[in-house]
């Protein structure tokens, strides 16, 4: 392991130490509320349990969050790695979401039929948008910054101006909640003694995080996406086509997101809101920083936001610590791992200067 | 007190590994042109950075209008009346001209009579007075943007007038221009030395400083060479002294047999990313077993030149036929597959992908081809024996041997490293563009040696290099371009370093036809 492959656990520690002084300051017990994180996260046991609930409930709904935060990370990640910013995540994610949900969540479709079909809409869709993103930046230049923040208003309205015209629920003002066979997670499954929300999708995450090493790592595509993502000019000289690499890039990043999209409105959720993109497109391009920009350190950046931000109701009802207290505590790591990335390049200078 | 508006006695200037001005003198008399000639990394640059404030010198003293100074920044020129246009411009490409030239001293005027703000009007108006006095042409108003080089190194030249500079320091003024601006700026040069400013002008270009020049000194590898008065000498002398020096190394090279044509180049004409032309209706060949070297001063468009037969830039006419295939409209990855290796000038931004291994880096041309990789899957190992390979071959040198990041490596190396990769590819040409460019001369003897062995073996070698010592010690052919022209093939054994430079500078042949 290289030396500074330490950074993003240092930034997390000094981060939970400033963490722990914010809390402290509050006048509550930040190990308590450290401890009420996990437990709410069904990473440590509680005092009681209601009926049929126990730790292993609250587990299986943490992995139901973390299945979208870590498939939008990767997106974010393989963008990177091509050196293309996909500020899209979001948008792409609610395409695909609404693409599969339409035609898949709303049909009658038996389960074995459906759930396939809507991770293939959710990959096919997300590809499609990132693919886009990737051709105008190949042929006419459009810096995929602007482009995507642009898709995102594209599809947040699009998607609204449907649902709220066809697909509306009088009463939650959401999009009808789509039927159970074309959902990714199996709802208050009985196993045991236990009612549990089965995530089917964190099975999807694992294999595209082990297809994205494997991408990376060991196919020629992977090799040209860390070359034009490295010096495009070097690739370029070196016989790569630089643009036909940025558009597959794109399309790899926004399949990855279609799937978070699938996964979120599709599994941990049922519906969409109008007018709402997932605030989980954003905070995967700053996971995807924590974790190094390397897919297995997005498993452990993934997993440890996911922690703060699912366990924050609980500690708030137990320690009295604000649900806020997370937002904020996640702003800091992130804020920290920000200033991580500008360490690193310190010592990376100070080792050329040597 | 000297009659002198410029000293710099003694001036001594070490950068790592070399020494870039080593006991340089020279007196700049008020109100004259004074040329300072030699070829690149002569040391000129460096001598006028200092004078202007950018570096101090190591030892010897600068003196201006007799008063011993220490310059410590440019602004600190600027405060000393001494200008300088840079060779690349110093402009804000969206501000207009005005903007450009009074910033950093705006006029203002108080806006509601309580704000400072620029007095857009009263400096629109003291840059056009300017510009008519020294017959500029400069509109104002205009934005940077879209305006063409010739103008913009007007405005540098009204940055400097502005700020009341004396004595202003053109550092190759003309490497930009096309010769009507060329004329243009000479003249301008002339009435600004009417009007009593002491001019210096950074240049190779001989022909320049004949036509206005008063005084010329010479450098070469950091010494002055020579202090000559321009009127009472001729070009030819100002050319030998500038390059006709003692070859300090030459190369053992075996009598040239020539094999089939590989490389024939018809007609080419290729523009850069700004639509001008930069190759003009350039024909030449090489053969099997040569090595045909591209002399000539920087920026006549000899790196276009490779770049258009490597296939990264596209020719708008001309044909280029690698044996005896008709390779104009090839991708660049054919023509790698057909055999053309390729060292470009920039080994760090073109020739490597500096934070990928080196053994990515050694791969970077096969990687998609068997063992490296079987369809679309990599074999890793294979990258790592290869790699290993060719660091023992080469003698590539590296902190983690293969697993090392490029960038992390000296540049010696790095360009070790890409040497290896694209003789490795065993393709019939080679194209070398500035192959030993700021390596130390065991790393030149090495690269020279391999470029040799190349042409022994039967490859076909374009060469194009500034350095005519290299030029002369590996051609078996120069072609000499200047302006984007070939002026010139022959046998390099018919041809003196003399002639060469001459026909580099656009003043060859001239003997000849008077």
């Amino acid at each position: 392991m290289k030396k500074h492959d330490l950074i993003p656990f240092l930034t997390v520690l000094l981060s939970l130490i400033l963490g722990i002084v914010v809390i402290a300051l509050l006048g509550k017990n930040p190990f308590q509320a450290y401890y009420n994180l996990l437990q709410g996260s069904g990473l440590a046991p509680k005092a009681s349990y209601a009926g049929h609930k126990g730790m292993i409930t609250d587990f299986t709904s943490f992995l139901n969050a973390l299945t979208p935060m870590l498939l939008a990370s990767l997106s974010v990640l393989i963008a990177l790695k091509a050196g293309l910013f996909n500020i899209g995540v979001s948008g792409q994610m609610l395409a695909a979401a609404f693409v599969a949900t339409v035609l898949v969540g709303y049909s009658e479709l038996p389960a074995v039929v459906a759930k396939p079909l809507v991770v293939l809409i959710g990959a096919a869709v997300g590809a499609l948008v990132g693919g886009l993103v990737g051709y105008l930046r190949h042929r006419f230049n459009i810096n995929e910054v602007v482009s995507t923040i642009m898709c995102n208003y594209i599809v947040q309205f699009v998607a609204s101006f449907f649902i709220n015209v066809f697909f509306v629920d009088p009463v939650s003002r959401q999009s009808k909640n789509i039927g159970a066979a074309s959902r990714l997670t199996l709802v208050d499954t009985v196993v045991g003694d236990y009612k549990m929300d089965i995530p089917l999708g964190i099975l999807v995450a694992a294999a595209a995080v082990a297809a994205t090493v494997f991408l990376l790592g060991k196919t020629t595509l992977g090799f040209e996406i860390k070359a034009v993502g490295s010096s495009s000019r070097a690739a370029e000289y070196a016989g790569i086509r630089v643009g036909r690499t940025r558009v597959l890039a794109m399309m790899l990043s926004g399949g990855a997101a279609g799937l978070a999209g699938v996964t979120y409105y599709l599994g941990y959720f049922c519906s969409m809101q109008p007018r709402v993109l997932a605030s989980t497109g954003y905070d995967a391009i700053a996971v995807a920083l924590l974790g190094n920009s390397s897919p297995i350190g997005i498993i452990f950046s993934s997993f440890l936001i996911t922690v703060i931000s699912k366990g924050s109701t609980y500690m708030s009802s137990t320690a009295g610590v604000q649900a806020e207290m997370a937002s904020a505590l996640t702003g800091i790591i992130l804020l920290i791992s920000a200033c991580g990335a500008y360490v690193r390049e310190r010592l990376d200078r100070w080792k050329e200067n040597r | 007190m000297s009659d002198y508006i410029i000293e710099m006695n003694h001036i001594t200037k070490r950068f790592p590994g070399i020494v870039a001005n080593d006991d340089v003198s020279i007196q700049v008399k008020k109100g004259e042109i004074y040329a300072l000639l030699g070829e690149n990394g002569a040391g000129k640059s460096t001598l006028m950075s200092m004078l202007f404030g950018m570096y101090e010198p190591d030892e010897g003293e600068i003196i201006i209008r007799g008063e011993k100074v220490k310059i410590e920044s440019p602004n600190h020129a600027t405060r000393l009346n001494i200008g300088m246009v840079h060779q690349h411009f110093k402009l804000v490409s969206n501000y207009t001209i005005a903007e450009n030239i009074v910033m950093g001293m705006e006029p203002v005027k108080k806006g509601f009579g309580l704000f400072k703000t620029l007095d857009q009007k009263r400096a629109n108006e003291e840059i056009r007075a300017l510009s008519e006095k020294f017959g500029l042409e400069v509109d104002p108003t205009k934005v940077i943007e879209n305006i063409n080089v010739s103008m913009q190194q007007r405005v540098e030249i009204l940055k400097m007038l502005y700020r009341e500079a004396e004595i202003l320091i053109f550092d190759e003024p003309t490497a930009v221009l096309t010769p009507q601006e060329i004329a243009f700026l000479l003249e301008i040069i002339e009435s600004l030395r009417r009007d009593g400013k002491t001019i210096i002008l950074i240049t190779h270009k001989l022909e320049e400083i004949k036509k206005i020049a008063d005084r010329c000194a010479i450098l070469c590898r950091g010494k002055l060479i020579d202090v000559l008065d321009v009127k009472e000498t001729d070009t030819k002398t100002m050319a030998n002294l500038m390059v006709g020096r003692e070859v300090n190394f030459s190369v053992d090279k075996p009598a040239s047999e020539y094999g089939r044509e590989v490389l024939k180049v018809e007609h080419l004409t290729v523009q850069n990313e700004d639509k001008f032309e930069v190759v003009k209706d350039v024909s030449f060949s090489v053969r099997g077993g040569e090595i045909f070297a591209v002399a000539g001063v920087s920026g006549n468009g000899q790196v276009e030149l490779a770049d258009a037969v490597a296939g990264l830039l596209k020719p708008s006419s001309g044909t280029i036929t690698l044996n005896g295939k008709d390779i104009t409209h090839a991708s660049i990855r054919s023509r790698n597959l057909e055999g053309i290796s390729y060292i470009p000038e920039d080994r760090q931004n073109v020739g490597l992908v500096m934070d990928l291994s080196l053994s990515d880096n050694l791969a970077l041309k096969n990687y998609f081809k068997p063992p490296f990789s079987k369809g679309p899957v990599i074999a890793g190992d294979a990258f790592t024996g290869y790699s290993d390979g060719l660091i023992e071959k080469y003698d590539i040198r590296s902190g983690q041997g293969s697993e090392t990041i490029v960038r992390s490596m000296s540049g010696g190396n790095q360009q070790k490293a890409i040497i290896a990769r694209e003789i490795e590819l065993d393709s019939s040409l080679l194209i070398f563009v500035q192959p030993t460019r700021g390596l130390d001369i065991g790393a030149i003897e090495n690269i020279h040696r391999q470029i040799v062995e190349q042409r022994n073996k039967g490859k076909a070698v374009l060469l194009i290099s500034l350095e005519l010592d290299e030029v002369m010690n590996l051609a078996d052919t120069i072609g000499v371009i200047y302006n984007g022209r070939i002026e010139k093939i022959a046998d390099a054994k018919t041809l003196t370093p003399g002639e060469v430079g001459e026909f580099m500078m656009g003043v060859g042949g001239r003997h000849e036809k008077a």
